[in-house]
């Protein structure tokens, strides 16, 4: 799979040429969170930067001196590399969109705030379902508008936002392929490389991502699956696997099974849904983030959907157990592990809660890979 | 004796002789419900409740009497909700007059409560059994592990131990923190599909130091929301309250919370004349209503004023004269050793910070409609509010008060209001050249952090605020 080492070229040197374009003028807006359209962004004429990073114990550490300590690690992150001065691309950003679904997030943008990063907001009403929270949250993306137009010089315009979702939607409509792929057994490309694909398409020109995600899809087709046939098929479900959090992926799958599925709200494209690109534009963006997608567990009703969704999954993708993966004191995700343990218990599907801070020393990993071999080892025998 | 040790515990609260024949066998059947042995009630009556409230005060004991009879009517809840009485719950904090105006609106039809606060407060503070909930919670789906808040384990134990009925609506604001609403959804799935629920929230999404009571389209939001959820409310239960039914509520609301006020200044006054513990319970009517009405509150808090002015007079204190006075954050009964700890080693903390209001606060509102005038007061609140709003109104108190520092924390079980108080230390301390400490630890439930872990630490800062005073 050379094509995917050179989509993770792409992301690795992003900062590099987002550099390259702000010498030139080019503005470059860092965002958080799914509720965040980097349609927008494109059609502004900036350059988007999803901050999603994690899988290290410092950044969040480095937080603790300006927020409880009892915080999601995720959260502390996305400004932990930045306090600890490590974050290349924070310094740059002509504007931050801190998407406010949750109180995590909105503590994040404090900080942000406090130390005069140049942010704004992205109100999210949890209560989804009511007209008032949805007009709330189409507001927001009118003020988001307004001030990328602010920013860039540019205005949004039809023509602009109409070329962005196209291309945005060519990508989620290549990786979807590429996930239905996974339906096979064994399948071509596992959790761990499908996370990390999903993360390098954040980190691309369109134009540049195009076309080599499409040469992957090529190639998967072809290709032999690196899995063994009897391989165990898992469910990776939770809040999300940051750009670097890529230890307990890679342990599931070292460890015998093949993570064939993903359940994760942030962090991922949610590739099956598109935006259309006829009408009114700005609402239909609306609509697909707010309305049509999965709702996050932040969302009020949700949990009931999200189980009825992750049957879904465990059935079409012939799902063997699920791996709960949860960040410390992630405290809603948290309860709604309870109600999911619950609910596979029902259907007689082996589940399995790992909880992470970041912490990956020596020492943690060795329980850790304990627990992942075992598990995987039972759901095996049940699978044989 | 047990029948000596349950009469005595209600005379310390404050019962009259003429009121034991009624009450005391209520009290029986309550305790039993709530799990409380008769060792138990002897460990209130002599140990707990003289420890740490001014049991000698007649406002005192009163006081105490009103959070047991709330708690006795709170064990009746199933058999109102039997009698075809509707069940209505809410979680702190809130604007309570809504809540208030449909108990007042049909008195006999109504029942409501918000039932983990009153169990908190009364559970730990009175008895130090709070435990055996918490942990039914952390057994049955809401880990330990994870820092969940003791107000929603409280709430759903309950339920699961059958203390409370499942409400025909429990009206969630979810104004603040996330947990809250998210537990009652959680409680509907994973344990009784009869708990019903409605929730309203707001996004916590104005840049650091909006002043947000004057971002109108932001009042306007949070007043929708609010009639939303209180019409769906009224929906759910099949009764209609009318504007002057709120109105009357927010006048009743205003003339308690102007006693409060002078008990408030009575506290400023140096010798501090009251232990914060005992002053403390008389500010829960102000966000969560009692089924029992708010009237026994207030002759109580009638008697307390009387009882203090006489101590002012006569410069009695708990406390030497100059003693260093801090404001805090938030006390509360439940953990009831953290203030005395304070009190023991000669620094007062009189002032929560949550419950003393700013001038704004205290200046009528702008708006005549009950639901926009609600939510600016909600926005004219500091633990609403962004950060540097938040900041912005503790400094006022703090020189408004007179006081000599801030001890911030012991929230750390809440995402949202105890989450920035690090961040708050700072800009406090940037702002008024006076100390803020932080204490991490919980308000609710002292399992985690016990006397013993947190005495050095107060001790500290006491020793430190007596050296910067001498």
């Amino acid at each position: 799979m050379d094509t995917l080492e050179e989509l993770a070229q792409i992301a690795r040197t992003r900062p590099e040429k987002l550099k390259e374009q702000k010498e030139k003028g080019v503005k470059i807006v860092g965002y958080i969170g799914r509720f965040v359209p980097e349609e927008l962004i494109y059609a502004s004429g900036a350059l988007p930067y999803l901050l999603c990073r994690g899988g290290q114990p410092e950044p969040p550490d480095a937080v603790i001196p300006y927020m409880l300590r009892f915080m999601s690690p995720y959260s502390r992150s996305q400004i932990g590399y930045h306090l600890l001065g490590i974050d290349p691309v924070v310094p740059m950003l002509d504007l931050i969109v801190a998407q406010c679904s949750d109180c995590h997030e909105s503590r994040l943008a404090d900080l942000f705030e406090y130390f005069k990063l140049p942010t704004i907001r992205l109100g999210v009403p949890p209560d989804w379902e009511k007209s008032l929270s949805r007009d709330y949250y189409y507001k927001g993306l009118t003020r988001l508008i307004e001030k990328l137009e602010a920013i860039t010089g540019n205005k949004v315009s039809e023509q602009r936002l109409k070329e962005s979702t196209d291309s945005i939607n060519k990508i989620r409509w290549l990786l979807s392929k590429i996930n239905l792929l996974r339906k096979n057994q064994p399948p071509p490309i596992g959790g761990a490389d499908f996370i990390r694909l999903n993360h390098y398409s954040f980190y691309g020109d369109p134009e540049k991502l195009l076309p080599k995600l499409n040469d992957l899809y090529e190639e998967l087709q072809k290709s032999t699956s690196p899995f063994p046939k009897e391989a165990p098929r898992l469910l990776l479900a939770g809040h999300v696997v940051g750009v670097g959090d890529y230890v307990v992926p890679k342990l599931i799958e070292d460890s015998g099974g093949v993570i064939a599925a993903e359940f994760l709200d942030e962090g991922m494209r949610h590739c099956e849904w598109n935006v259309k690109t006829d009408g009114d534009l700005i609402r239909n963006l609306g609509e697909t983030y707010f309305l049509e997608r999965t709702p996050p567990s932040i969302f009020q009703p949700a949990w009931e959907e999200r189980a009825k969704i992750m049957k879904k999954l465990i059935k079409d993708f012939s799902i063997d157990g699920v791996i709960w993966y949860e960040l410390s004191f992630d405290e809603i995700y948290d309860l709604e592990c309870s109600i999911i343990s619950k609910v596979t218990d029902e259907m007689n599907i082996p589940f399995l809660k790992l909880e992470s801070s970041y912490e990956y020393a020596r020492e943690a990993v060795g329980p850790l890979t304990t627990r992942v071999e075992s598990f995987v080892e039972t759901v095996k025998q049940r699978r044989s | 004796m047990a029948k000596d040790i349950y009469e005595d515990f209600l005379r310390l609260t404050g019962f009259e002789e003429d009121e034991m024949s009624e009450y005391l066998p209520q009290w029986r059947k309550a305790s039993e419900r709530l799990g409380l042995t008769e060792d138990d009630v002897r460990f209130a009556t002599q140990e707990r409740l003289p420890t740490y409230f001014a049991i000698e005060l007649e406002g005192i004991r009163k006081l105490l009497g009103c959070f047991v009879k709330e708690t006795i009517d709170l064990t009746r809840a199933s058999e109102y909700k039997e009698k075809g009485v509707k069940i209505v719950y809410g979680i702190l904090p809130a604007i309570l007059h809504f809540y208030y105006a449909l108990k007042l609106t049909a008195p006999d039809k109504v029942y409501v409560s918000f039932p983990d606060i009153f169990l908190t407060l009364v559970m730990n503070g009175f008895f130090h059994k709070l435990s055996p909930l918490l942990e039914e919670a952390e057994r049955t789906g809401i880990p330990y592990g994870c820092r969940h808040c003791a107000l929603n384990k409280t709430r759903y134990a309950a339920l699961r131990l059958g203390i409370i009925p499942p409400p025909d609506i429990s009206w969630i604001w979810g104004f603040i923190c996330d947990e809250a609403p998210k537990t009652d959804e959680f409680i509907r799935i994973y344990h009784d599909p009869e708990w019903k629920t409605y929730i309203t929230r707001l996004p916590h999404d104005q840049p650091l130091g909006t002043v947000e009571d004057e971002v109108i389209d932001r009042v306007e939001y949070l007043a929708s929301q609010m009639k939303d959820g209180f019409e769906a409310s009224q929906r759910a239960i099949g009764i209609k309250v009318s504007e002057e039914k709120i109105n009357e509520v927010i006048a009743i609301w205003q003339r308690y919370a102007t006693k409060l006020s002078e008990l408030a200044q009575l506290m400023a006054t140096d010798p501090q004349p009251l232990g914060v513990i005992s002053a403390r319970p008389f500010w829960e009517p102000l966000f969560c209503p009692f089924n029992t009405g708010i009237e026994p509150m207030e002759k109580a808090l009638d008697i307390i004023i009387k009882e203090i002015k006489q101590r002012v007079a006569k410069r009695e204190g708990i406390l030497p004269e100059g003693a260093p006075k801090l404001m805090i954050y938030s006390v509360h009964p439940s953990v009831p050793w953290i203030a005395k700890i304070f009190e023991d080693n000669g620094v007062g903390i009189p002032f929560p910070e949550f419950f003393t209001l700013t001038k704004k606060q205290l200046t009528p509102s702008t708006f005549k409609d009950p639901y926009m005038v609600a939510a600016e007061n909600w926005l004219r609140t500091s633990g609403m509010v962004n950060p540097g709003y938040q900041a912005e109104q503790i400094c006022e108190k703090m020189t408004t008060l007179k006081v000599d520092g801030m001890v911030m924390g012991l929230m750390d079980f809440d995402r949202w209001l105890g989450s920035d108080h690090r961040l708050l230390a700072r800009m406090i301390e940037e702002k008024t050249k006076l100390p803020v400490f932080y204490i991490e630890g919980d308000n609710w439930d002292d399992r985690d952090y016990s006397p013993e872990a947190l005495r050095t630490r107060i001790e500290s800062i006491c020793e430190i605020m007596k050296m910067r005073k001498a």
